[in-house]
């Protein structure tokens, strides 16, 4: 290989993607608005929707950062799917915890059953009126949190 | 990448005393034992990503006990939240990404070469950094005269309450058990962000950094742009509930 050849791709150097300074004004002003809309949401009650809408509007200003301020775009392609495998992992922290927590029936007194607590139905699981009050076990005790 | 290419690059100036016979001589900045610069910059690129990752993890706990929370008490959130001032986390927010922004800008100039640049941007970041401590101390001590505080500590004085709020229930201390750990953590990452970025400061003052090697740069910054995703979050989800 010719010294000539050096001076390219492969030449062992780093070469990093600049961006214009330009673009990364637009970045910030695409965060700023970004933070504008998820404030002057706060103040329109969209029940359910609200939450989804906040966490759609932080993952936005989190890509417009992670893709751009972090160079994900223009990084080594094996850097982003280590970011991508944490961001599913989470997903999977979240979605197992939540799954969980809403569907653990506590104890409802009168009956003497396990009930799920948001929609009041019979927990699976839990026990049918007139069995015993002892060995309810652990799930009971998530009650007390109520 | 063949092994010709790299060794023939690092032949290059200091090359004549070779010390072990690897032909291994780069600008001073090469650890010995990476073949080219570029193997060495993907390197701490990925190590500094994995431990991103880690970071992003270790928050994701936090973040799924509010989750938890927030679906066992929904209006204890929506009450507790009215207790934090908006105003000041929206002000937060700002000047946050707005160091986001000069932390991009600081590793730019470092890839251009312009050592002044960079300098005045991470000052710029660590301005903004201690900015933002500085309204978070602010807003720490109206919950601390309010009692708004986490757990058992938590005692609120209705004469320090936010006027026309709505009723806090027993259990807003979990919301402020949440928000001070929360809050707490990512206080302590900004601090440690304001340390490395005095320290890359210094270390681009003594003109350690140019195109060729401004690794260190774009690494402290990838940090601070962490602190910044998690605040992004974080807003939000304790501010405007």
């Amino acid at each position: 290989m010719s010294s000539a050849d050096h001076a390219h791709a492969d030449d062992g150097a780093v070469h990093a993607h600049v961006s214009p300074s330009l673009f990364y004004v637009a970045v910030f002003v695409g965060l700023l608005v970004l933070t504008g809309l998820t404030v002057g949401q706060s103040y329109v009650d969209l029940g359910k929707l609200n939450i989804i809408l906040v966490i759609l509007i932080a993952s936005l200003k989190a890509s417009l950062v992670v893709t751009f301020f972090m160079h994900l775009r223009w990084d080594n392609k094996f850097n982003a799917l280590i970011f991508i495998s944490c961001i599913f992992f989470i997903g999977v922290f979240f979605a197992y915890t939540m799954n969980d927590t809403d569907r653990r029936g506590e104890l409802d007194p009168d009956q003497n059953v396990h009930i799920l607590p948001k929609t009041g139905e019979r927990a699976p699981g839990g026990r049918a009126a007139g069995e015993g009050h002892e060995g309810t076990g652990g799930t009971g005790g998530v009650g007390e949190h109520h | 990448m063949s092994s010709e290419a790299a060794a023939s690059v690092h032949e290059a100036p200091e090359g004549a005393h070779g010390h072990d016979g690897h032909g291994h001589h780069g600008p001073k900045w090469l650890a010995h034992h990476f073949d080219t610069p570029a193997q060495q910059f993907d390197a701490a690129k990925l190590g500094m990503w994995a431990f991103l990752a880690q970071e992003l993890l270790f928050f994701s706990g936090l973040f799924v006990a509010y989750g938890v929370y927030r679906s066992w008490y929904p209006e204890t959130f929506r009450a507790a939240s009215h207790q934090l001032n908006k105003e000041m986390g929206a002000f937060n927010t700002v000047v946050l990404l707005f160091s986001s922004f000069t932390a991009a800008m600081a590793v730019r100039s470092a890839q251009v070469g312009k050592q002044k640049a960079t300098g005045n941007y991470l000052l710029a970041t660590i301005a903004c950094a201690c900015g933002f401590l500085v309204v978070k101390y602010f807003e720490y001590s109206h919950k601390f005269h309010a009692g708004l505080l986490p757990g058992r500590f938590f005692h609120p004085h209705a004469d320090h309450l936010v006027a026309g709020s709505p009723p806090l229930p027993e259990t807003a201390s979990s919301f402020f058990s949440i928000y001070f750990m929360t809050t707490g953590v990512h206080g302590v990452h900004v601090l440690i962000g304001i340390g490395v970025l005095i320290w890359i400061w210094l270390r681009n003052n003594r003109g350690e950094f140019s195109k060729e090697y401004f690794t260190a740069v774009d690494i402290a910054a990838l940090y601070w742009h962490l602190v910044d995703l998690v605040w992004i979050y974080l807003f939000p989800l304790l501010y405007l509930v």
